[in-house]
Formats: C-alpha cells, structure tokens, sequence
C-alpha cells in the first residue's frame, strides 16, 4: 500500500515540476524563432516578416500557437517518449541528452567517488585520533576552498596547469586528433582531459565530506556502546568499521544517494568553462539561445533522476538502518 | 581470610577541561575480596562509575588515570600490554552498564554482538557460543530464540539489561562490575533484576562490584559497602557497619534520607546544602559546608581526610568520627 | 535589549564567531563609508587598462582603465545589499510555508509541503538562470527575489519540524495548561529558543546569495549592477585573455578574494555562534 502511494507522489511531483518548468521556460523573453529571424534580416538583408517566415518553418516551431496546445503537445510527446527536437542543433533532444550524459556522468561519478571515499577515510582518521594537527587544517582548508566560487578553482586550475604548466589539456572531452573507441589511445586521451574537471570538483567536495564523517563519527564515539565495546575487549579495528564506521557514515549514505541524483545535472559553470560536453554544457547553451525544447528536455531529466534518487536514498536508509526498517 | 581478588591504590583520574583540572577520582584505594558482593555508594558526580571504568582502565577521555595501581591477582593491569589488557578486559573483569544508556550497537543484532564478543577472546565454534549464550539467556529469565535475532531497539529497557547481564557472564569473569544496574528500570523490574543478581552470586559464585545512588538497593545485597563523595572514599565497611555504626555523617546523612516503608517519613532528613563544586573544591574535608558535626561547631572541617581504621575492616575519612553518636 | 548583550557576550568570547563577525563588520564598513569617500569610476582610460597596483591604483586598474579598488569598494555594497535582502526573503517565505504548514498541520500541511518537494526537486541553480532571463534584473531587490524564489525549500522543511517538535514539548504543554495565549507562547518560549537557529542561516544564506550570485553573474546573467563582484569576475575572465600572464591577475583577484573573504567572513561568524549556543557541539 505504501508503495502505491509513493509512487503516485513522486509521478506528482514530476508532473508539476515538468509544468512549471514549463511555464517559466516558455515565459522567457525572445525566442529562436525571433533571434534566426533578425540574424537573417542582417545577414540576408530580407525583411521582417519573410525572414520570420521562414525561421518558423527551419526550425519547426511556430511560438504563436496558444501555450495551452504547445503543453498538450509537448505532454503527449512525453508520453511517447518522444523528447521533441532540438532548435539549434537540429537533433533529436534524446539523442543529445544520450550523448552528454555518458561524459557528465563520467566525470562527476570518478569525481563524487574520490571525495566521498577520501573524505570519509579522513574524516574517520581524525575523528579517532583526537588531537591531530589534521583537525584545524581540515577545518581551515574547507572554510577557504569552500568560499571560492568552483569555477574560479577549475579557472585558476586550467591557469596553471594548463597554460602554464601545459601537463593537461584544457578544453574538449578528447582530442580531435584521436579516434573515439575502444582503444588504449582513446581511453588515454579522455582520462587526459579528464584530470582538471574532476580536481576541480573534488578540492572543494573532499572538505565538504570529510567535515561531515568527522562530526558524525565523534558523535558517535562518545555514544555508550563504544565504551562498552571497548570494555568487552574487541579489537581496535572491529569497533573502528562496525561500530563506528557503520553508525557514523548511516547519515551519509543517504547524502551520497541524493549527491548522485544531482550529478545528472552536470555543472553548467564548470562544463562551460572547460567545454566539456556534457549535460551542464548543453543546458547553458540552451538557455542562451533559448532552445525550448533542448531546455525542457534537461530539467525533466534532471528532475526525473532526482526525484529516483531521493527514492532510493530513502530506500537505501531504512535497509542500512534497522531501526527504521521495522517501522513498515 | 578471603583473598584479595582486586586492589585499587591511590588511584586518581584527571579531565584536562578548558578552564582547569578536573579530579574525578581523587587517590582512591579499596581492596576487594573473592566472592564478595562490594556496594559503592555516591551521589551523580560522585566518581564513582568513573572510579568502576577504571578497572576495566577504559575511562573516557579527555580523562585519564593520572596515579596509581590496579593490582588484579597481583599483577598490575595499568602497565599491562595492549594485547593483554584486551583479554583482560571482559575474561576476568566484565562490566554491566546501564540499560537506559544505548550499551549496545543498534546496527547489530544481539547474536552478532555476542559471537563477535566471544570470537575476539577465544576460538570456539559457533555452535557452541550460541549453545551457550542460550543457556545465559536462559538463566536471565529470557526468549533466548527471540532474543537473539532481535536488534537492541526491539528491546525492552528491562529486557536489554538482562541481555547485558549474560553477556557479561559469556567468558566466565572473576568479576562483574554493574553500574546502577537497575536505576531507570520500574520497581517491578528492580526487583527481578536483583533476584537475578542473587542467583549469579549464590550459584556461580562471581565477585560483584555494585554501583549506585540508591543506598538501600546496595543495602539489600551487598556484604561490605564503600561511600563515594566528591571523588574521594569517605567511608567502607561491612553492611550492618555503615547502616548501624556509620562513621562518617556523609554515610549518616545517605541513610537518614532513605525512606523506609516502615518508618516514620517525617523522621527522614535531606542532607542540607547543595553538591561540590568539582572545580572549586574547599580545601580539606570536603564535606565541611554541609556536615552536621561541622555546622554545630563540633569540627573545624579543616583537615582533608585519609581512611583512617575505626575497627577491624572499618574505615574512615571523618576526623572526628568519635564526635558521632552511635 | 539585556539578550542583545548577552548575545554579543557570547559572540566575544568564541573565537571563531568573533573573527567572522569582524570581516563582516570590516566590509560593511567599506561599504558604508567607503562608498561616501571613494567615487565610482565613470570615465574610461584604456591607456591605462590592466595596471598592477601603484599609488594612485591600489589594485590596479580594469580591462578599461579604471581604477580597481573602487569598484571594489563600491562592489561591497552591492554585494551586502544583495545578500542581505536574499536572506530576508528567503527566512520570510521559508518562515511562512513552514510555519503555517507546522502550525496548522493536516491538508494545509500536506500540500504546502508537497509544494516544498516540488521545488526542492528540481535544482534551484538551473531555475535561477532561467528567471534571470525571465526577469529583467535591474535592481537588487528583484534580483534578491529571483535568489530566494527557489531556495527557501529546506529551511521551510526544518522550520515545521521545529514548530512540530516544539508543539510536543512540555514546556509549550505547561504554557497551554497555564493558559498562555497563542502570541506569548509564539514570542515568549519559541522565538528565544530560535534566535540561534534563526541569526545561523540567515548568515548562511547570505553565504550561498554570494555564490549564486557570483555564478549567475559570470554566466552573463542578471548583470545589475557592473561593480558587484560578480560582474568584475565576469568581465575579469572574459574580457582580459591577457589574464594568461600579465597584471591582469590582479584584476581576476581582487573580486576573488572580496568574494572568498566575505563568504569565510559568514562562515566562521555562522558556525562560532553555532558553536557558542549549541555548547554540545564543543569537544
């Protein structure tokens, strides 16, 4: 019975999430129709109304028809499956979504991973060994790299490792000079290009993670059951991972689940930055040149692999914490 | 004469707190005795779980045992190895902790925590702990088969301490510390409790060390009684010593404020004053500001007490002890 | 006005509190007086684009030729302004949709929350650049707007959980039983024991105005005001190539470092006071 009502929430809240997106989108000032058609009226010299004639007919969308029949139309589109087809760059949505995706997820997966694990690992560590110098240089690395913008980081990155430096490369997914496959080249040149983005993100989240397993594990570590491990004689290691480990990182877990859900979204300042290909990249894009469709067609993916994730960080919860399984 | 199983010498323990030292514990010394139920006795704050967690030397930082010696069957258990002092812990000393306090990992069930308990001391089969940790689960009055599968939040709080209670008995300790084993449990519960302490003494035969508040609960089953206050020993002896011939007016003033279901209550008196500042103890007896003897002019309170032997096996830290009425 | 002293008595003696509280303390300043002493460059002066730092430009000059350290210093105001009135809003309508919705419990509730899920699924930055180009930014206040519009969503959540377990404690019971009216029980038991809670995230939400702001700024969105730190990071790393080398960095750094040192600056101030009211948190 909870199932049913779970799901019919989380179709809810994607229905109206998708709408206001929606509407706030198709609220948006200019549109592509307008911008192509004063391109042609400068490039061409045509008039006006010609020029807007056809933008209309090249990119297939006509912004007069009443918002209730674009909305109808779009949903029923939804319902096939059908993403609708991109304004610029004259793809399907679909298609361009299946090709960003893959290196968003690539590289911010490697990115969250490395954060999450070295940041618990550290934060574990100094939790443990009560005085560390450790603790005040965790704590004023997070407060100073925290408060630089990410994109200044990635920028001051590509500044220096990449101009200066040039030990990486500083734009592009792959160069244009390697064949895209399965070959060692290939792999190579990607994991190239992927070092900088991913230092980016993880200088700043490696704090953010580390902070937290910190102040999940002293809580835990004054909590009566370490004593009382420690008394019945257990090793130090056992208490360290199945006592203070699994109670410490519970929190955290769910915390990943969601960050998961997130990464779908890409970071469009970072993408941008380094013209890297992905969902971010387009979806800045795609607000600049108000490409409707395009635009639609990420937020709903976006608050699709949300919403999953918020289900699953939830799932995940009550089968890792036993007190709130039993709760049915 | 028994022999002695157990001796604390001038143990003290030390908190390093922001604005100053804390001494929780302040030289104390007690011996105990093979196959004795020992009660000790203090208010909260008293030292006295802090003085227990030292035997098992697992005091909680920031604090640490700061002078002293544990001596168990005469070996010295503060300089024992790591490794040693791992097996010593819950083989020989095993502790019981409140029921209330969460004692036990609420990620794992009760099965996994005994094995694991048991596995890091000596390798013996599955089978045969759990055979074992039935026959304990048992002997506490419990559904050893419920029990087991069960993680500690299934659990009710007197359900809980009996389980805590058959772990401590797992590896066949010398001694069991218990910790106000049945403070926040109903009367009801108190009382099964108790009779299932009993029995692990009569039967098996276990030294107990027996914490709490609550003099007449200590009263009922200890055979000699050590009276805690601001981290110092103020009192030891027999039971029917510290009830009927106490000699130190904190321990009067304990069980002068103990209601009794056959006494008069109006005859009950609270100890006047209110409990030590620890970071700002007056010098010498500690007791001065709210002792009667004190207050009536009978003592100038200025001497900070050693145990002194009034008689055979009967100590005190009072200095005037002979000031009081029997 | 005695919990105003007391409150600043705890601000002094926590170290991390007080440093925070003096960085803010320092900007508002520059903001304040700064502005009145230290003119808005105007003209232009390519000649002397991109200087480093000498005695008539402190900090150098802009891709134009203007004088870096006052736009900063002009910047500063934009910048607190900006934040402060995003925490406004934001505590405003995160106060009413999760009090009404903790208050008044049932259907209200369940749609006003269902009403937070939905904004808080879909991600506030994307939204935010979308009705920076539906709105046209010209003022702060419209621009706090856009700020807050998508990111009152979690504290909305916390505050009816507050107001929820606040219903149930005894103390609030006590106060019914007494007869207290509604007001006094509002004012008088909730309030006082929010005052931390309430001082921490407005101070952190001005932390996250920064960002957000910075990052719509440098993607050409919202351009309000040309000296916020923002708009000289965007012009910073867009118009000077020249960044690659020379004296240009100074430029770039600048609003980098305003930015950083303001965000720190609510960081410590946040998380000291956390730490001075919440004693548990302390070691």
């Amino acid at each position: 019975m909870r199932w049913i009502k779970r799901l019919l929430l989380v179709i809810t809240t994607v229905f109206f999430a998708t709408t206001i997106t929606f509407l706030l989108i198709r609220m948006m000032p200019g549109d592509p129709v307008e911008n192509m058609a004063i391109s042609m009226v400068h490039d061409q010299g045509i008039d006006y109304e010609s020029a807007y004639r056809s933008a209309k007919a090249m990119l297939n969308y006509d912004p007069d028809v009443p918002i209730l029949t674009q909305y109808t139309k779009y949903l029923s589109g939804l319902m096939k499956g059908n993403l609708g087809q991109s304004l610029i760059y004259k793809r399907d949505v679909k298609q361009i979504i299946g090709e960003a995706l893959p290196w968003t997820l690539f590289v911010l997966s490697i990115s969250l991973l490395l954060s999450f694990f070295i940041g618990i690992f550290l934060g574990m560590y100094i939790a443990w060994k009560r005085t560390t110098i450790l603790d005040p240089i965790l704590s004023a690395y997070t407060a100073i790299v925290g408060s630089i913008p990410e994109f200044v980081i990635a920028f001051l990155l590509i500044v220096f490792f990449s101009v200066k430096l040039k030990w990486f490369p500083s734009r592009g997914a792959y160069s244009s000079s390697v064949k895209p496959g399965f070959n060692m080249p290939y792999f190579l040149d990607v994991l190239n290009h992927a070092v900088l983005p991913i230092t980016a993100y993880v200088l700043g989240g490696i704090g953010r993670w580390a902070l937290n397993m910190k102040a999940n594990a002293v809580s835990v570590l004054g909590e009566d059951y370490i004593v009382s491990a420690r008394a019945r004689g257990l090793r130090e290691k056992r208490i360290i991972t199945r006592y203070v480990g699994r109670n410490a990182m519970l929190p955290l877990v769910t915390n990943l689940a969601i960050s998961f859900g997130m990464i779908f979204g890409g970071s469009p300042l970072i993408e941008r930055l380094f013209v890297y290909p992905g969902v971010g990249y387009y979806m800045s894009q795609s607000i600049s040149s108000r490409d409707y469709i395009l635009m639609q067609g990420i937020f709903l993916m976006i608050t699709v692999t949300v919403v999953l994730a918020n289900v699953v960080a939830e799932i995940l919860y009550s089968i890792l914490d036993p007190r709130i399984r039993m709760e049915g | 004469m028994a022999e002695k199983i157990l001796q604390l010498k001038d143990i003290s323990v030390e908190f390093n707190l922001r604005n100053g030292v804390l001494k929780a514990v302040d030289t104390a010394s007690i011996d105990v005795y093979k196959g004795e139920i020992l009660g000790i006795v203090g208010e909260s704050g008293s030292g006295k779980s802090t003085l227990a967690s030292t035997i098992l030397n697992i005091v909680s930082p920031p604090g640490r045992i700061s002078s002293g010696k544990i001596l168990y069957k005469g070996k010295d258990i503060l300089k024992m190895s790591a490794e040693e002092l791992r097996h010593y812990r819950w083989q020989n000393v095993s502790m019981v902790f409140q029921a209330a306090q969460n004692s036990m990992n609420p990620v794992l069930k009760i099965k996994e925590q005994i094995l694991e308990t048991v596995a890091a001391h000596q390798d013996i089969p599955e089978k045969e702990v759990i055979d074992k940790a039935r026959r304990l689960l048992e002997y506490v009055r419990l559904d050893a088969g419920q029990v087991l599968d069960s993680y500690p939040h299934q659990l009710s709080g007197g359900m809980k301490q009996r389980t805590i209670i058959a772990m401590s008995l797992l590896l066949d300790p010398d001694i069991i510390i218990l910790d106000e084993p049945t403070t926040a449990l109903d009367v009801i519960t108190q009382a099964y409790i108790m009779d299932i302490l009993k029995n692990i003494h009569e039967e098996l035969g276990i030294t107990m060390i027996f914490l709490s508040h609550d003099v007449s609960i200590v009263g009922k089953v200890a055979d000699r009684i050590a009276v805690m206050y601001a981290s110092n020993i103020v009192e030891i002896g027999t039971v029917d010593d510290i009830f009927y011939n106490s000699r130190h007016p904190y321990t009067r003033g304990l069980i002068n404020a103990a209601p009794s279901l056959i006494d008069d209550v109006t005859k009950r008196r609270a100890i006047p004053g209110a409990p030590p500042n620890m970071m700002a103890l007056p010098a010498g007896c500690r007791f001065s500001p709210r002792c009667s003897l004190c207050l009536e002019g009978h003592c100038r309170g200025s001497e900070q007490g050693k145990l002194t032997e009034v008689e055979q096996g009967h100590f005190t830290t009072c200095t005037k002890f002979e000031r009081m009425e029997a | 006005m005695k919990s105003l002293k007391s409150f600043f008595n705890v601000i002094v003696r926590n170290k991390r509190a007080c440093f925070g509280f003096i960085i803010l303390v320092i900007f508002l300043l520059i903001a304040m007086i700064g502005t009145s002493i230290i003119p808005l460059p105007k003209e232009t002066n390519y000649a002397e684009r991109l200087q480093p730092p000498s005695l008539s430009h402190p900090l150098g000059t802009d891709y134009a030729g203007r004088d870096t350290l006052a736009q900063f210093v002009h910047g500063s105001k934009d910048v607190i302004i900006l934040s402060f009135l995003t925490a406004i809003f934001t505590m405003v309508l995160a106060f009413i949709v999760g009090g009404i919705s903790g208050a008044a419990g049932g259907k209200t509730d369940a749609i006003l929350m269902f009403i937070t899920n939905v904004i808080l699924t879909v991600p506030s930055f994307p939204i935010m650049m979308v009705l920076s180009m539906l709105i046209k930014v010209t003022n702060p206040v419209t621009f706090a707007l856009i700020l807050s519009m998508w990111s009152w969503g979690g504290l909305a959540r916390a505050i009816r959980s507050q107001i929820l377990s606040f219903k149930r404690r005894d103390y609030i019971e006590a106060s019914r039983i007494l007869g207290l009216s509604l007001g006094h029980i509002v004012f008088k038991d909730m309030l006082p024991n929010m005052a931390s809670y309430i001082a921490y995230h407005f101070i952190m939400i001005m932390k996250s105005a920064v960002t957000a702001s910075v990052g719509l700024m440098v993607l050409g969105l919202a351009p309000f005001s040309s000296t916020h730190w923002g708009m000289m990071l965007n012009l910073a790393m867009g118009s000077t190539a020249a960044l690659y080398g020379s004296s240009a960095i100074y430029y770039f750094l600048t609003p980098v470092i305003g930015i950083m040192l303001f965000q720190i600056g609510c960081l410590f101030f946040a998380s000291g006071m956390d730490e001075a009211f919440n004693p548990r948190l302390r070691d």
